[in-house]
């Protein structure tokens, strides 16, 4: 009797991520024209339409890069923690308590030099997303409490700390009894560098470079892969497997609370339930497409960030948004099937 | 014709290019308790997977209660009354004894449930009540659970897989009795498989030896034969060592004092007073079965283990504190016995794994050379001739003998001056044991104190300078090789000694 049966490959080629995301991403482009002619609309109307307006102009293709920065950061968050095959599923919250934590650290000081005190709330909100995951963090090294669980519940937890700031103590009176905190100044609003694109872009290129360098290139990276392959080979090389992951995950929140601060710093310039619009979601999508790959996550989160922007502007000759949403959604699926062709062969085997 | 209840004839199987079973015959008789003795992959457990249905032969026929059976499956074994308990329990943890033993829907007690468990947790001298789960039983009375659960789908064969391996002795005595009053009431036909003579002694009446795949004795009567006997048939003939010996011994490199370490859950001494010896330039052999501490022994040596007490000293500096880098750094390598999963980590690259033991010393900062990595594998690969597809392949993607061989030159191309070798050639060909075995002659050369555990004979009789037989936690018998034969080291194995 025949039988099916898979082999991992023992080489997969390197380029292999990549084009299992381009074709992810034809996959994806063909279920949404599926869907748009369900509806009696023009893919290819739509779909230029998109194009045109997330990258045709200085001004779009800005837009879509900032909407890209806390996908970027969130995804390379949860890339680092990927490195000890943990998943942080928390990159929401911590985008949350990020920018919570700029607000505090803005309302009880005072810094006289904009340039410092930006950088000093840049700080507070990666270390308020460190503290989001510090819990997750504690309960999986001590306990071994499964982190994907922890990591989704605080995101609720974070929520509703979010809810209660802005309808209660930090509630702005001006804002016309819409849930809000009140706008932070003028002096620490990121600036521009090209047409509306945020500095926080430059903060972005830097931290992407950071990642890529920890995870590949430094001692502590290869000490992250072996306590992530084995925690016996870990211990018997003398590594603090708990140790890496205790550090890594806070690295990895600390990353995604820096989205939310330079989102608060950069865009909404408040606390409000609009500091995410479900990035730290997307971010997993992102990572997970790249293979936890940094430089992969810098370019699938440009993309993401302009398809979003893309999405929002069709809405104008009434497509639903969540064209794009399905878009993202499907070229993940289709990715990671597509991958699994390069990772593994079928072959035919003689029933042993 | 005698009358058999099973017979198995010419039974050959094959997995990959081993031969697990080769023309073997096995056949029991009604109500009696049979030995099936060998060492670890002599075949035991395949046959006995053949006869309940899990595997199916290449060659050969099954004759249950002298009607030949054209295939069989785990669903027709167990009709026919063929039931199996394997080395890892198949108990439902969550469910209770009470619904694991009548999950089966051959349970021959619906019924009548209370008194038939009545009666044989008597038999099997168990109190738990039957409400309770499996997860909060010991593993003493799981094991019996296993057993009672063939009783209650009417399991007339119950081939028994290394029963007594998870049991103390005084369990295992109980057992005995158990298994004794089910083959003379019930005439269950019992098979009880092990590699310790003892228990085979005491429990069994006839007995079969697997070796390499062979039968090599059928239905010897338990009664008639002896200890040598078995022992011989089991390990067959050894050859002397072909590799000089000549060399002399210099310095003491490592010494371990009077160590102890305790099973502080099942409170349960796993060493017991260790003292050991090793010089420059001598291949000292740990002999013994499996589970009697060397693994135990060997962690505690390398620093993994810390939780122990006695002495440990390299080149006569006390390390019994320090951990596991710290004795890394005094120049002592350890190869584990289990190679992917704790010596290489699973799912990482070939490079990642290939400097394990060494990366800290080329470290600059926080900064990996990539270039510096390259080299070192590429040393390895060249110096040890191991075949990898490239550097950036999964570890797991090289054959044993490689991944092997890249284990053992990580830790052998810095020049330890001593070298812990657990199990160093389970499961390569034969060219790779020879390759394996070269290297620990050539560093044994250069100087450095060997410690080789193992469970193969002929390896240790080969290599090694000494043999220490290791027993339940306890050093019982020592070796000059030139002292050392089969008989009085496989006898000290079994924990027979005069």
């Amino acid at each position: 009797m025949n039988n099916l049966k898979l082999f991992k490959r023992q080489t997969v080629n390197e380029l292999s991520t990549f084009y299992s995301f381009l074709i992810g991403f034809i996959i994806a482009i063909f279920i949404g024209s599926i869907i748009l002619l369900i509806q009696d609309k023009s893919p290819i109307d739509t779909f230029s339409l998109m194009l045109r307006l997330s990258v045709g102009s200085i001004n779009s293709l800005s837009a879509s890069l900032n909407k890209a920065i806390p996908l970027i950061l969130a995804g390379l968050g949860i890339s680092i923690i990927n490195s000890v095959k943990l998943w942080n599923i928390g990159a929401e919250g911590q985008i949350f308590l990020g920018a919570i934590a700029v607000n505090f650290i803005y309302i009880n000081t005072q810094i006289n030099s904009p340039s410092i005190h930006i950088f000093v709330l840049l700080v507070a909100g990666f270390v308020g997303g460190s503290l989001c995951i510090l819990i997750p963090a504690i309960t999986k090294v001590v306990f071994g409490v499964n982190e994907i669980i922890t990591t989704l519940l605080t995101n609720y937890i974070v929520f509703g700390v979010t809810i209660f700031l802005i309808n209660g103590p930090w509630k702005d009176p001006k804002s016309l009894n819409f849930p809000a905190a009140a706008y932070v100044g003028e002096e620490v609003f990121l600036p521009t560098i090209i047409g509306k694109l945020s500095f926080g872009f430059l903060i972005c290129i830097l931290f992407t470079i950071l990642a890529h360098y920890l995870k590949n290139k430094s001692v502590f990276g290869f000490e992250m892969r072996i306590a992530g392959g084995s925690a016996m080979t870990a211990v018997y090389a003398g590594i603090n497997a708990k140790q890496k992951a205790f550090i890594a995950m806070l690295i990895g929140g600390g990353f995604a609370g820096l989205a939310g601060a330079i989102e608060l710093l950069s865009q909404t310039h408040r606390v409000s339930t609009g500091i995410s619009q479900g990035f730290g979601y997307t971010a997993i999508i992102v990572a997970a497409i790249t293979g936890m790959r940094p430089l992969g996550i810098f370019l699938v989160g440009s993309l993401f960030g302009a398809l979003s922007i893309g999405g929002s502007v069709i809405q104008t000759i009434g497509v639903s948004a969540y064209i794009a949403d399905i878009i993202q959604a499907s070229t993940l699926f289709g990715a990671l099937i597509i991958q699994f062709f390069f990772t593994y062969q079928i072959k035919k085997v003689e029933n042993d | 014709m005698k009358q058999y209840i099973l017979e198995a004839k010419n039974i050959s199987k094959t997995f990959g290019n081993v031969k697990a079973l080769e023309n073997v015959n096995f056949y029991l008789r009604k109500g009696k308790i049979h030995g099936l003795l060998g060492e670890n992959g002599a075949g035991k457990s395949s046959l006995m997977n053949i006869l309940s249905g899990i595997y199916q032969p290449e060659k050969g026929s099954i004759f249950i209660n002298n009607v030949k059976q054209k295939s069989l499956d785990p669903e027709s074994a167990s009709e026919l009354g063929i039931g199996m308990v394997h080395q890892e329990f198949r108990l439902i943890e969550s469910f209770s004894i009470e619904d694991n033993l009548t999950l089966s829907k051959s349970n021959i007690y619906q019924n009548n449930f209370k008194e038939a468990y009545e009666k044989y947790s008597e038999i099997f001298s168990l109190s738990v009540k039957p409400e309770k789960t499996i997860s909060q039983l010991s593993v003493g009375e799981k094991q019996k659970i296993e057993i009672m659960k063939l009783i209650f789908k009417d399991s007339k064969i119950m081939l028994l897989d290394e029963p007594t391996a998870v049991l103390t002795p005084q369990e295992t005595d109980q057992l005995r009795i158990s298994l004794g009053t089910l083959s003379e009431e019930d005439e269950k036909t019992i098979v009880l498989i092990s590699h310790k003579l003892k228990e085979i002694r005491e429990f069994t009446e006839k007995v079969f030896v697997m070796k390499n795949g062979k039968m090599v004795a059928e239905e010897l009567s338990t009664k008639d034969v002896t200890d040598d006997n078995l022992i011989e048939l089991m390990m067959g003939n050894i050859q002397k060592s072909i590799i000089d010996k000549s060399n002399t011994a210099g310095d003491t490199k490592l010494s371990i004092k009077s160590l102890e370490y305790v099973d502080k859950v099942n409170n349960f001494k796993i060493l017991d007073n260790i003292n050991l010896e090793i010089k420059a330039g001598e291949i000292i052999g740990i002999a013994g079965v499996s589970g009697n501490g060397q693994v135990e022994l060997a962690n505690i040596i390398s620093g993994i283990e810390v939780d122990y007490s006695g002495k440990i000293l390299i080149n006569n500096k006390d390390v019994s504190r320090r951990g596991v880098r710290s004795r890394k750094k005094l120049n002592l390598s350890y190869i584990p016995e289990n190679r992917l999963g704790v010596g290489l980590a699973p799912g990482v690259s070939v490079l990642d794994n290939s400097i394990v033991r060494d990366y800290f010393k080329t470290r600059l900062g926080p900064h990996l050379s990539r270039s510096k990595t390259e080299n070192y594998l590429e040393s390895l690969i060249n110096k040890f001739s191991i075949k990898a597809p490239n550097s950036k392949a999964e570890i797991s993607t090289l054959s044993g003998g490689n991944m092997q061989k890249l284990l053992m030159g990580r830790e052998l191309i810095s020049n330890p001056e001593v070298i812990i070798a657990s199990q160093p050639t389970r499961g390569l060909d034969v060219n790779a044991v020879e390759a394996i075995h070269n290297l620990l002659v050539e560093q044994r050369d250069k100087g450095s104190a060997i410690l080789m555990i193992s469970e193969d004979l002929d390896e240790l009789f080969k290599l090694s300078n000494r043999i220490h037989v290791m027993f339940e936690g306890k050093i019982v018998k020592s070796f000059n090789i030139d002292d050392a034969d089969i008989n009085n080291v496989g006898l000290a194995m079994a924990g027979i000694v005069e």
